[in-house]
């Protein structure tokens, strides 16, 4: 507990140095928070052109697909907020060696990682997620009940970790590798399936974005059931899924952590 | 009781062997050649607590893979390291509270940021207490002259004002040993001074532990009591640093200033060698323990015209270079 309470405050402490970093440089600040949601009103503009030329596709109208599409934004935008540096674990701090000042540090290296840069680019996406999912939910009359609201929370949460499990585990490879970025991209882009119903898809598909790379279970399911359309248990699934995939990204963590004991820069 | 224990330690890394170009780069990607290079070779000592010990060595001889080993960031291929009768690998976080690393060149300071926002977050993350946090950066901002420079975007400081803040960073949770790799490197003399005293001033008042390595012997002579000395991973030399300057300090010149140009047929002392021999200037080298210096520059004077001569003092530097060139694997070969 004691601990806990110690990482909470220090993530906190992290965050302030953060933003006061940004402060120095502020128009830079301001247009990588915009830059995502001009990104992601190009990316929408596509589905609303599209859906404009088709009534429903395979039987979800316009609203109900960025109902998805803003469910899947937000669990990226947590991804994105709180864990982008694993992006630059190789080129940043492995290579340039300043990996070794995590490790004579008195706390965990991967929190060291995470904390040492919230990325600010993620509030645009997160904002755009939210707008998408409350105007899903009064332009198909979702009731804002309590249950809907915590099941909610629990999908961006969950999905959340499932996009920096998936990460965790591509950018350990920074270890082994000398970059390890395309790899992360390959496994990271997929998401794109997942703004739009899975059953558009054939099969394999369908079932890659459920059980292979599960960013399926971040916005297609938790929409259904949102929208009352029966997906069974498969609603829940992203809670153990996205404990699963953590718990084994962080063993894999300290799998390259311990290779890098052996082997250095 | 010591505070550092290296016993037998050993370190390998497994290199792919690449021949040249591109055809070279794909056969090691597909068929592998792995060599081994030992990096650190059953190296063996120990520190006690206090002791400022310079671990010096030529480039690649094996001093920042022995640091790395000690602050665990690396694990030993063989043998044991004991800090503070911890592993510091496998104990990494507690090994961590208690020492302090410089990494010569690279900066634990938040570039963009003011010092003291930098020196905040550090002492939290070592939980400095804040009553002590505050004495401490009194203190420092005092014998380092800090006071203008805590204001101050780390990127804006000059070599010198970047490696003081990053002394009174790596300094303030009080570490009972501390790890610096080349803190003067690059450093005018009035900042190479100032850091000197505080390294003092710091192991005198704390009996901070200090491992030093440098290039700098300036640095030694005014620090180290004790020397080790590496090469090719191996322990060469580990003593005080006056018994070096005897034991090399074996042979010592005499520069002469003759008058007139001719030298020819001098006959020197037993022990005795010319090693220069120009127009107006002989130089002779001789060995203390056969001969003197009186006894050289009598007999030269007898038979040159001799206006002017000086003896060097045997300096460091010049003995470092004789052990690196190998003459005291000779000698402990014997």
């Amino acid at each position: 507990m004691r601990k806990l309470k110690r990482y909470a405050s220090l993530y906190w402490l992290f965050l302030l140095q953060r933003f006061k970093v940004l402060m120095e440089y502020r128009v830079n600040f301001l247009i990588g928070a915009s830059s995502t949601i001009f990104i992601q009103a190009a990316s929408l503009m596509t589905v609303w052109v599209v859906m404009g030329q088709v009534p429903s596709l395979n039987g979800w109208t316009i609203d109900e697909i960025f109902m998805i599409y803003g469910l899947l934004t937000l669990a990226k935008s947590i991804n994105h907020m709180f864990a982008d540096n694993l992006w630059t674990l190789g080129h940043e701090y492995i290579r340039p060696g300043g990996f070794d000042r995590f490790l004579v540090r008195p706390i965990n290296p991967l929190f060291h990682l995470l904390a040492d840069r919230f990325c600010h680019d993620g509030i645009g996406n997160f904002l755009v997620g939210l707008v998408l999912v409350m105007r899903g939910f009064e332009n198909l009359s979702i009731p804002w009940s309590l249950g809907n609201i915590a099941y909610l929370v629990l999908a961006v949460l969950a999905g959340g970790s499932i996009f920096i499990a998936l990460n965790l585990i591509t950018c350990v490879t920074s270890f082994w590798i000398m970059n390890s970025v395309p790899v992360t991209l390959a496994v990271f882009q997929t998401h794109e399936f997942t703004k739009y119903p899975l059953n558009i898809y054939g099969k394999m598909i369908g079932v890659a974005m459920t059980w292979l790379i599960p960013y399926g279970l971040a916005s297609y399911y938790p929409a259904s059931y949102l929208l009352g359309r029966d997906v069974g248990y498969m609603a829940w699934a992203m809670v153990p899924v996205a404990a699963v995939l953590l718990a084994a990204g962080y063993r894999f963590w300290l799998f390259g952590l311990k290779h890098y004991g052996g082997t250095g820069s | 009781m010591p505070i550092i224990e290296v016993d037998d330690l050993s370190k390998v890394f497994r290199l792919n062997q690449k021949e040249p170009g591109l055809r070279g780069a794909f056969k090691a990607l597909f068929k592998p050649n792995y060599t081994d290079k030992v990096a650190v070779d059953h190296l063996s000592f120990s520190v006690d607590p206090g002791e400022i010990v310079g671990y010096i060595g030529v480039n690649g001889a094996g001093k920042s893979t022995t640091i790395k080993m000690l602050t665990g960031i690396l694990a030993p291929s063989g043998g044991a390291v004991r800090v503070l009768g911890r592993d510091p690998h496998s104990q990494r976080v507690a090994n961590a509270r208690d020492i302090g690393v410089v990494f010569g060149q690279r900066t634990q300071l938040w570039w963009d940021l003011a010092l003291i926002e930098s020196l905040n977050l550090i002492a939290k993350i070592y939980e400095v207490e804040p009553a002590r946090y505050k004495q401490l950066l009194d203190q420092f901002s005092e014998t380092l002259e800090l006071d203008e420079l805590l204001k101050v975007p780390v990127r804006q400081m000059s070599l010198g004002q970047k490696m003081r803040a990053e002394l009174a960073a790596t300094l303030i949770h009080e570490p009972k040993v501390v790890y610096l790799d080349e803190p003067t490197i690059g450093l005018d003399v009035m900042v190479k001074e100032r850091i000197r005293e505080f390294i003092k001033q710091q192991n005198r008042e704390k009996q901070t532990t200090v491992i030093l390595t440098t290039h700098d012997l300036g640095d030694i002579e005014e620090l180290c009591q004790r020397v080790i000395i590496i090469d090719a991973g191996k322990v060469i030399y580990d003593g005080p640093i006056s018994t070096i300057k005897d034991r090399f300090g074996k042979y010592r010149t005499i520069t002469f200033e003759t008058g007139s140009a001719s030298t020819a047929g001098l006959a020197l002392p037993d022990g005795t060698e010319l090693v220069a021999n120009e127009p107006r200037k002989l130089v002779v080298r001789f060995d203390r323990t056969r001969t003197t210096a009186s006894q050289v520059a009598g007999a030269l004077m007898e038979q040159a015209d001799v206006v002017d001569f000086s003896l060097a003092e045997p300096d460091l530097e010049s003995i470092i270079k004789q052990i690196y060139s190998g003459a005291l694997r000779e000698e402990v070969a014997v």
